[in-house]
């Protein structure tokens, strides 16, 4: 993880920051922070401190969005943290390349063939149900750069 | 033959044994298989015999006892008196005669103790009696190694009588096992303490010192002892249920009292005994092994209790008697560090059990050595505290002074005037232990870098069990103790100021030094001390009067009223003539102003947040009491009390715009610091719950501005955001008129928040972030919401947010962040308002909640999602929140269209919640609970038949959880189920899908695969489900004798028997009295079933 230290990444498509400053005290557990230079979703928060009468120290534990790795932080929660713009935007499948990318169709009618089909049992269903002839509806999830797939549903509105 | 056996069985232990890699695992599976088939062997006794004289291994030894216990446990109806009494000989003479390893001692001693009690049944004890004659000639003439085995097994035969509801002899029922033990404690009990004690008589006069084996079989005897002197001594008028309760506690730590009956009173009342077991403790104290039983055993003595004393003046003579032996052992020793706790309980078990006038009457030196000893703990808890986790000095302190607090309390025990200076000393001595030099002797702070976990326990709380005693004790005496506590805070408070000033003024470094860190510990302990002196802490919205003692000592007082106002409110300087409690309260509320002084002079990195925290305590638990009292409670109140701080009067009004302005200090400076933020705002929250029409609060400058400073965007963390909304919401609740509306101005802001976010069009992470807070506190203001009568206004604010949740969660419902606080919203909303709101409301509330089910379902039907494995329980909260949404409205008991709301919510969620999520033990729990509330409330009969049969699926996988609250769960809503469908007749589809349970139950009950807690549960199931269809139970039962046929023949008839006690003289009509009549057929049924059935 050594060779990101800057978290602040530039993405591609609009030029703005890939995180946001915001005070430790006010973090959220189910929400979202950079540990190591990570977006992840805190999953659990504690508060300790040097000393008795010490000022607060946030105890911070994240899971990686993207691989579900987990990272941990300590920080005084008068100091600000990074946090992650994430975003997760539904998307049609309308096929599935033989090298395994999948083109997708946004809600302007946008296609993007960037993304390859998810690993793991994720990606087994949806082949397998997108072979089976059913209209699918996939979840990317996007953050810091990084894209994927993370939910795959029927899609029942196809009238949104 | 049998030679071969024990080859072959010595061959598969070798295989058992064998390191992984030297044998294949189907190596390894024969070998277990070759056990099994052994463990089932019928009539195994001659074959068990051979082994243990022939078999070297020392798993085929352990298997064979273990075969001989549960084959005799078997088969007892089908062995002759012969044969059993050989075997027991049999076992006796080899455990006597051969150098048996301990595994195998155990369970032969407990297989002898079983026959013993199984004999016991027929003989009414003869044989016992005969047994414990020869165990007796054993121990008094035979070599050391047989006395330490018959002692081991008079061990062995008390424990097999002593437990009743989960003996280990299974194919009893309980009467019989409870019968058997009263006949045992009638016959026996006696006999083998008194001669139990006669042996140790013989070896404390011997004046040997007990070392070697010798000193093994004095702690034999001493357990002996200890076992018979903590028997519980059950009343065989209590029900099986209690029974089984006091049976909890003779296994756990504490053991019961000495309850004895009559027919002790010649053993126990002789004067010689007490100081014969004084004498054995002191003879044996050196060596811990023996000092612990001989220890318990003076416990025990001390709280001899029931007939045996029932005449007053034996229970004075016996007391007499222990508290002189006891002085006069304390004259001798100088107790360890181990004997501590002890010697607590031993006191407290006198304080416990003789009355106050009775200890009173004691000589002056137990009273001074109780007060001594006390001391000492406090000194030694301390200390430990600092140094290691061991607890020995703070379980005994804490046994100290929960005596302390009985003495204090009892009005007919020890005089005021005796209990004055050993309530002094032990004041004295708590408060110098816990200052620094030179006051006290508090060792310095550790300085280490070290981060303490703050999650452990709130520091007010984890010391409040002790304080609440020392502010008790220190009640006993007043003068003194408000003197040295005003002294002590005077004298800080100067310090603290000099300090602070001088970092102002840029004289002092803005720096924690060790000076100021000593001086913030000592003023967090006299705070707390002062806090538990002058009031009682207690939990939230509980008004807890003014302590007696301080009234009093206010008026004989009787002091100046002026001066102690102009004191209080800072004034005057001047002490003469000022009431103590006044004084108190001025230097309390003088050290809060110097800490807000120094927040808002930009010195909170210096500040305490603990020392903030505990004085934000204080002043909490102090208004509680002493804020606007209500007069009427009181017999008797000091006229300076009710003039500084009774209802109308200026100095409430005064103090409570001081409280409010120091709670929003605290927030605006101290928000980023949990413990400080989290007590100011519950200040502020005592404060608003004062249920008082003219409470000054609400209209109070400093109380408006924090909620006009709140509404125009406060930056709090979100945590505390919601609990000051809450607060908001109860001071809302109370107040009238136009205060109320200045009040609601909070509301209305959080709701105009509410819709600018949702109409902006920007969706980026902070503005998701905001949202969330935001739904959090109209959590809080839900959650604040108390009157009822005001019920339906506040809920007709909060309509116009609720409205808006399905739009949320169609448009954020990638986000679980989002979508969890507003399902929240919606269920508190449910929970706390939708039983008293007009029926129009109730209905456009049901509206909202079908929206937001039909949203939810459309983006999460059929979805699958990438989850981190230990991140599952998190990923379903969402899915806990929505079925928290259905439980609540269907409990809120409003009519109109609930049940169909909750039909629906549970049709659209039945698909999502799927075997392998109902693995999950909280999304269990929330799940099954869910179906039992809608089955109270009626609902899932009313669901369509195909829905329902997911119900039925989901109670079959909740059967077989391994969560006893889980399958009892299951096995209420079944029972509930079965008295609706009973109505609807066995041939109707919900009749038919429900009884398919029947089948699995029946097994999982038999084959005690179902959580032993659940077992009566599963017995009303059982008879429930067959009153649905009173020929199921005989259906089944032929079906399961049929596969037994097949397998075990042998076992038929006794299955069938089974079966038949089952259903004796049982009406399957859901009448009460045929109910309980099962349930007792039901326990016999299983006793017998488990009997023959067992292979463990």
């Amino acid at each position: 993880m050594g060779d990101i230290e800057d978290t602040h990444f530039e993405t591609g498509d609009s030029g703005a920051s890939a995180t946001f400053p915001m005070q430790c005290s006010a973090l959220r557990k189910n929400g979202f922070v950079m540990l190591k230079g990570r977006p992840c979703k805190i999953v659990e928060m504690s508060t300790s401190k040097t000393g008795k009468h010490g000022h607060a120290k946030v105890h911070l534990v994240g899971i990686d969005i993207f691989n579900g790795k987990k990272y941990e932080d300590i920080c005084p929660s008068t100091h600000n943290m990074d946090v992650p713009h994430v975003k997760r935007e539904d998307y049609q499948l309308t096929d599935i390349s033989d090298d395994g990318y999948l083109t997708l169709m946004a809600d302007n009618g946008d296609l993007r063939e960037d993304l390859k089909i998810p690993d793991g049992d994720l990606g087994t269903q949806l082949r397998s149900d997108f072979d089976s002839g059913k209209e699918l509806l996939c979840t990317v999830l996007k953050s810091c750069g990084e894209e994927c797939v993370i939910a795959v549903k029927a899609n029942t509105a196809l009238d949104k | 033959m049998n030679n071969s056996a024990i080859q072959t069985l010595e061959a598969a232990a070798q295989m058992l044994m064998a390191p992984p890699n030297m044998v294949t695992s189907e190596q390894r599976h024969q070998a277990e298989s070759v056990f099994l088939e052994f463990r089932s062997t019928k009539n195994p006794y001659q074959l068990c015999r051979e082994i243990l004289e022939k078999s070297t291994s020392d798993y085929v030894l352990f298997e064979a006892a273990g075969l001989i216990k549960s084959a005799l446990i078997r088969e007892w109806s089908l062995l002759s008196d012969n044969d059993i009494i050989s075997l027991r000989e049999y076992l006796l003479s080899y455990l006597l005669n051969k150098d048996t390893p301990p595994f195998l001692r155990e369970k032969l001693l407990q297989t002898i103790a079983i026959i013993i009690k199984r004999g016991s049944i027929d003989d009414g004890g003869r044989e016992r009696k005969v047994l414990l004659g020869e165990l007796e000639k054993i121990i008094l003439s035979s070599p050391i190694n047989q006395q330490k085995l018959a002692c081991a097994l008079i061990l062995a035969i008390m424990q097999e009588y002593a437990i009743t509801v989960k003996s280990a002899d299974v194919g009893l029922i309980w009467e019989v096992h409870f019968r058997l033990k009263k006949s045992f404690e009638a016959l026996d009990l006696k006999r083998i303490f008194r001669f139990t004690v006669g042996v140790l008589e013989q070896i404390v006069r011997s004046g040997h010192r007990p070392e070697g084996e010798q000193a093994l079989l004095t702690k034999q005897l001493l357990t002996i002892v200890e076992t018979v002197l903590c028997w519980s001594h059950v009343s065989p008028l209590l029900s099986k249920r209690l029974i089984g309760a006091f049976e909890a506690i003779y296994e756990s730590d504490t053991a019961p009292a000495l309850r004895l009956s009559l027919n002790w009173r010649d053993t126990i009342m002789q004067p010689e005994l007490l100081s014969l077991f004084f004498e054995i403790h002191m003879y044996v104290r050196s060596n811990p092994d023996l000092a612990s039983p001989s220890l318990i055993c003076l416990v025990q003595l001390a709280s001899l209790s029931g007939v045996v004393v029932s005449v007053s003046n034996l229970k004075q003579q016996y007391l007499e008697n222990y508290v002189n032996s006891f002085l006069n052992m304390m004259t001798y020793i100088q107790p360890f560090e181990r004997e501590m706790l002890g010697i607590s309980d031993i006191y407290r078990r006198l304080i416990q059990f003789f009355s106050p006038p009775m200890i009173a009457a004691t000589p002056p030196a137990f009273l001074q050595n109780l007060t001594t000893l006390t001391c000492h703990c406090i000194r030694g808890a301390v200390m430990e505290e600092r140094v290691n986790d061991d607890t020995v000095w703070r379980e005994s302190l804490n046994k100290f002074l929960h005596t302390w607090s009985s003495i204090v309390h009892d009005t007919d025990g020890y005089s005021h005037e005796t209990l004055l200076n050993p309530c002094i000393e032990i004041f004295n001595t708590y408060i110098q232990c816990r200052l620094a030099p030179p006051d006290g002797t508090r060792g310095a702070e550790i300085n280490d870098d070290d981060l303490k976990d703050d999650l452990e326990e709130d520091e007010r709380k984890l010391h409040s069990n002790v304080l609440l005693t020392i502010g008790a004790i220190a009640r006993k005496a007043p003068a003194h103790c408000c003197h040295v506590l005003f002294t002590l805070l005077q004298d800080r408070s100067k310090r603290l100021e000099s300090q602070l000033q001088l970092m102002h003024m840029g004289k002092l470094p803005v720096s924690g030094g060790e000076q100021l860190i000593n001086l913030f510990e000592d003023l967090h302990w006299i705070l707390m001390i002062t806090g538990h002196f002058l009031a009682v802490d207690c939990t939230e919205g509980e008004t807890v009067m003014i302590p007696q003692e301080i009234i009093q000592y206010s008026i004989s007082e009787n002091a100046n009223l002026d001066a102690s106002l102009r004191y209080l409110v800072g004034e005057s300087t001047n002490t003469e003539n000022v009431d103590p409690v006044l004084k108190l309260v001025g230097e309390i509320l003088r050290i809060s102003a110097w800490e807000c002084a120094a927040l808002e002079a930009g010195l909170g990195t210096v500040f305490s947040p603990e020392l903030s925290a505990t004085i934000s305590w204080l002043l909490k638990i102090w208004s509680n009491s002493y804020l606007m009292p209500q007069p009427s409670v009181y017999s008797e109140m000091s006229p300076i009390l009710e003039c500084a701080f009774g209802r109308s009067s200026r100095g409430a009004s005064w103090l409570v715009s001081r409280l409010a302005a120091r709670s929003a200090a605290c927030l605006r400076h101290l928000s980023t610091q949990p413990v400080a933020a989290t007590q100011a705002i519950q200040l502020l929250t005592t404060l608003a719950h004062t249920q008082h029409k003219q409470n000054p609060l609400y209209s109070c400058e400093e109380f408006v501005a924090l909620v006009a400073w709140e509404a125009s965007g406060s930056n709090l963390p979100g945590a505390l955001r919601k609990e000051l909304h809450r607060a908001f919401a109860i001071a809302t609740t109370y107040a009238e008129g136009d205060v109320r509306n200045r009040l609601l101005a909070s509301t209305v802001a959080l709701q105009e928040k509410l819709m600018n976010i949702i109409n902006m069009e920007s969706d980026t992470e902070p503005v998701r972030s905001m949202l969330a807070d935001t739904l959090d506190c109209f959590v809080g203001v839900t959650d604040g919401v108390h009157e009822v009568g005001t019920m339906d206004e506040q809920f007709m604010m909060l309509i116009g947010a609720l409205d808006k949740i399905p739009a949320i969660i169609f448009r954020y419902h990638n986000y679980p962040g989002v979508v969890l606080p507003a399902l929240n919203f919606l269920s508190k909303s449910a929970k706390r308002m939708l039983h008293s709101v007009q029926p129009q409301n109730v209905t456009k509330f049901l509206e909202i909640c079908n929206t937001t089910f039909e949203v939810y379902m459309r983006w999460n039907s059929g979805k699958i999602s990438t989850i981190p494995q230990d991140a599952e329980e998190e990923a379903y909260e969402d899915i806990c929140a929505l079925m928290e949404v259905i439980c609540s409205t269907a409990r809120s008991g409003a009519e109109r269209g609930v049940g169909d709301t909750c039909a629906r919510g549970l049709r659209l969620l039945l698909p999502l919640i799927t075997p392998p999520l109902l693995a999950l033990p909280t999304l269990a729990h929330h799940a099954y609970r869910m179906l039992k509330d809608l089955d109270a409330a009626d609902q899932l009969t009313n669901l369509p038949i195909e829905d329902f049969n997911m119900v039925v699926t989901a109670l079959r996988v909740g059967l077989t959880a391994v969560s006893c609250d889980v399958s009892t769960l299951c096995c209420d809503t079944i029972v509930g189920l079965s008295n609706k469908a009973r109505t609807l007749g066995d041939d109707n589809p919900y009749a038919l899908s429900l009884l398919t349970l029947a089948e699995l139950l029946l097994m999982l009950i038999i084959k005690m695969e179902i959580p032993p807690d659940s077992i009566p549960a599963a017995g009303a199931a059982i008879y429930a489900l067959t009153c649905v269809k009173p020929a199921l139970l005989e259906g089944l039962a032929r079906q399961l004798i049929e596969a037994f046929a097949v397998n075990d023949p042998a076992n038929v008839p006794r299955l069938e028997e089974a079966f038949g006690v089952l259903t004796n003289g049982v009406l399957f009509d859901g009448l009460r009295a045929h109910k309980l009549r099962f349930q007792d057929n039901f326990d016999k049924f299983l006793a017998s079933v488990h009997g023959f059935l067992i292979v463990k």
